[in-house]
């Protein structure tokens, strides 16, 4: 498939608006594709580059972007950014942009959308010195060799963000469609291998071996989610459940197989090298190849301390011994994925529970199993007492669903209204803090699109503002007056007293008193909360009011 | 595929630094008479050719092959050993790697595979008109002058200014601008005919500083066509072609 291929391709799926119509579109593209593109395609047109249990990066920002664009058509990187803003979307600006081409180059390239790929994953592989200069020459082959609506997707692609609509769900459902298989066979597989690219590519080639496909030591798969719930329904749906603290620490995920391991976070990042003493504690309590999911808490004299002290270790790259024993981590084990080259995750909860208990002789996190509320209850008062953020039910009887934010695990915890929501702008501060950012613009997500709700001005100390500017200095994507567009990187939870409608900001909302609680840097821009979210609020809220005013 | 040659420290790494100016990788040939390359920049826009003569190694045994290195890599090991150090290159075919021994030190280099390396190009068969041959130092202080005011370059020669043939660099910026001229007595005119093109600094730094160290650098140019450097080092043992694509700028 020519690149080109692949952006008109795109460039239908982008106007269309139907979920239907979109599953055909891409059920028609999928018949046309070689085996070996199949992986490629899906994972690009739905803007990512490599599976999503691969630790690769492409690491390509706006500005490098920008700056690659700038050298290709022999502008100032202002002028780039200049017509961004006023086109508000990186890949139109671009794909008007690059018809001004202003450097030539010594072959005229008609690019494939494995050579594109490819091209990718070698820059993926450059690090250190020297890794900036080539992603900026491959930025410049690209939209060198690019025609505008070729620049339009490749912009987008390089940013991971291709914004035509196209999730998982369709995906998948285009994949069923073409291939004649059941969603749920699909559904397993992805979340096993955590690479629907490969499940596409094995419902190619050999669809029944989707039924046995296995977790891979050292692929990571998605963590098990919880939602909001209370004490009283679990039990009333479930009878007997488990109850156990939720902690406010850092997810991990832990895999060994003989003598090495590797430690990966909620964002399945591998964390490592950043948590030496947590690997040698898990290496010791079992020889066995294994996967463990659990959280690492900070404790100081036998109480846990909060998440941000974690969070100190956990995204820590250097100077890791320094900081080690100022910061005691422990990790508290609650699930097991995987034993000796057996998946346990179609197990029920009871089931793997059990196994673990058996298998991991040391940091497993304590429960109790119960059907009467008023024991829960306890339990659930005696976690706060603690230090703990509430509990988590867990149904007996459920399987692991990885990445599912199903109804088996439910997370209790007192009320609290905080939205984690995205910075994609700021202002700089007047007075004292005339140097750092004094505000921020936040959004939140529709879909692929960020929807602006608010802007936080308070709940930070001076410390915390240097601190934010000192990271977010580095992602300026432009400066207009005494506000900066940023990459929409960092992820703030934001607490609140109620949500308004407001005509200011385009979603129709916005939030009243907000108030900055920490920075979630354990959370992506795929984790914020979502438009819909801040509707079900809104209902809630008013119906509350009107509830209460009765 | 075999290997077995000894050769100054200072020759390879000059070779190897030309060759990194440009490309991170390449793919090397081997040959009974020396080693060769050709490779394109990552963007398609400058390409190198090297040719390191058997003449060039205190001795040199080889079988013809072709062999994936990654330069960049090679450059930072040849960072180490003096002028007069002795390198010594062997090829471990077996375990697929480049062995470099020098002051007591033997590094094994892992080989790349060459499917993983862009193809190599064809060399362009362009038709450049103007041929001058310019002191290296003096091109590459040009182009160093120049980098203040702009980040693209206009090259050329003009015939029709008395006192002439003229080479001529100009560099426009935003508010400033630079020329720079060298007349008869400072360069030697083989074919001065008509011509300008315009060039991104950006590459044109990176080759400055490998050929200003080149008694005499041979220019080819055009209108609004590549340029060729032609420059030997190494007491002509060493020789290279650089060439790079210009920028045609929208009226």
């Amino acid at each position: 498939m020519y690149f080109i291929e692949f952006a008109e391709c795109c460039k239908r799926l982008e106007k269309i608006r139907s979920r239907l119509a979109m599953v055909e579109v891409l059920a028609e593209t999928l018949l046309t594709l070689q085996e070996i593109e199949l992986p490629v395609f899906i994972r690009f047109i739905m803007g990512r580059i490599f599976p999503d249990w691969s630790p690769k990066k492409i690491g390509i920002g706006p500005n490098l972007l920008f700056e690659g664009l700038a050298y290709v058509i022999g502008k100032q990187k202002e002028t780039v950014i200049e017509a961004l803003n006023s086109k508000g979307d990186i890949g139109t600006a671009v794909e008007e942009l690059v018809s001004m081409k202003e450097q030539t180059s010594f072959f005229s390239e008609q690019l494939t959308l494995l050579e594109v790929y490819a091209a990718m994953e070698k820059i993926a592989s450059i690090d250190g010195k020297g890794s900036q200069r080539e992603k900026n020459l491959l930025i410049r082959r690209f939209f060198g060799a690019s025609s505008p609506l070729e620049a339009r997707y490749l912009a987008r692609l390089l940013l991971e963000d291709l914004r035509i609509g196209v999730g998982e769900g369709t995906i998948r459902d285009a994949i069923a469609k073409v291939f004649d298989l059941p969603v749920s066979v699909l559904d397993h597989a992805i979340q096993v291998t955590n690479d629907i690219g490969e499940v596409a590519f094995l419902a190619l080639k050999d669809p029944n071996s989707l039924n046995s496909v296995k977790i891979t030591l050292f692929h990571p798969v998605r963590m098990m989610l919880a939602q909001a719930g209370d004490i009283a329904t679990g039990i009333h749906d479930h009878g007997k459940i488990s109850a156990e603290y939720k902690y406010d620490g850092s997810r991990f995920q832990f895999h060994r197989k003989g003598k090495s391991c590797r430690v990966y976070s909620r964002k399945l990042e591998d964390i490592t090298s950043s948590v030496p003493d947590v690997t040698e504690m898990l290496m010791s309590v079992t020889s066995r190849d294994i996967i463990l999911d659990g959280e690492v808490i900070a404790v100081k004299d036998g109480r846990p301390l909060p998440f941000q002290t974690v969070l100190r270790r956990v995204r820590r790259k250097n100077e890791v011994e320094a900081i080690k024993d100022s910061i005691e981590l422990t990790p508290l084990v609650f699930d097991i994925l995987y034993l000796e080259g057996n998946d346990l995750i179609s197990l029920t909860y009871g089931e793997r529970r059990e196994i673990l208990l058996k298998e991991v002789k040391k940091y497993v996190a304590p429960n109790i199993i119960s059907d009467d509320p008023a024991e829960i209850e306890r339990y659930y008062m005696n976690g706060l007492d603690q230090g703990h953020e509430g509990i988590m039910l867990k149904v007996l009887s459920s399987q692991y669903t990885p990445g599912v934010r199903g109804k088996s695990w439910l997370k209790i915890k007192p009320h609290v209204d905080t939205l984690d929501l995205v910075v994609t702008g700021a202002d700089w501060g007047e007075g004292k803090r005339a140097h750092v950012f004094g505000s921020f613009h936040l959004a939140c997500r529709d879909n692929d699109y960020l929807i602006p709700i608010s802007k936080v001005a308070t709940g930070f100390s001076d410390e915390e503002l240097a601190l934010l500017y000192d990271v977010l200095k580095d992602i300026v994507v432009s400066t207009k007056g005494k506000s900066v567009i940023l990459e929409p990187n960092l992820v703030f939870e934001i607490g609140y007293s109620e949500i308004q409608k407001s005509p200011n900001y385009s979603g129709g909302y916005a939030l009243r008193f907000p108030r900055f609680i920490s920075v979630r840097p354990d959370k992506s821009i795929d984790d914020i909360d979502t438009i819909e979210t801040i509707l079900d609020r809104y209902d809630f809220q008013e119906q509350h009011r009107t509830g209460s005013n009765q | 595929m075999m290997l077995k040659a000894i050769i100054d420290a200072d020759i390879l790494r000059e070779t190897i630094e030309a060759i990194a100016a440009l490309v991170s990788e390449c793919r090397l040939h081997i040959e009974n008479d020396g080693f060769s390359m050709l490779a394109v920049d990552t963007a398609n826009v400058a390409m190198v050719k090297a040719v390191l003569q058997k003449t060039a190694f205190q001795s040199y045994e080889a079988e013809s092959c072709e062999i994936g290195v990654d330069i960049t890599k090679l450059r930072n090991i040849l960072g180490t050993p003096g002028k007069t150090d002795q390198v010594k290159i062997e090829l471990d075919e077996t375990r697929h790697k480049l062995e470099l021994s020098f002051m007591g030190y033997k590094y094994s280099v892992a080989l790349l595979d060459t499917n993983t390396i862009r193809k190599e190009p064809n060399e362009p068969n362009i038709e450049l008109p103007a041929k001058i041959i310019v002191p290296g130092m003096e091109l590459n202080n040009a182009i160093k002058a120049s980098m203040l005011i702009s980040d693209k370059i206009a090259l050329g020669v003009d015939t029709q200014e008395k006192n002439g043939p003229f080479f001529f660099m100009h560099a426009d910026g935003d508010t400033d601008q630079i020329n720079k001229t060298f007349g008869p007595t400072e360069v030697q005119f083989v074919n001065p005919v008509d011509s300008r093109s315009l060039f991104s600094i950006d590459y044109l730094k990176d080759m400055g500083k490998i050929f200003g160290k080149s008694a005499s650098v041979e220019v080819h140019l055009g209108t609004d066509h590549p340029v060729k450097f032609i420059f030997d080092m190494s007491n002509g043992n060493a020789h290279f072609i650089y060439l790079l694509a210009p920028r045609i700028e929208a009226d």
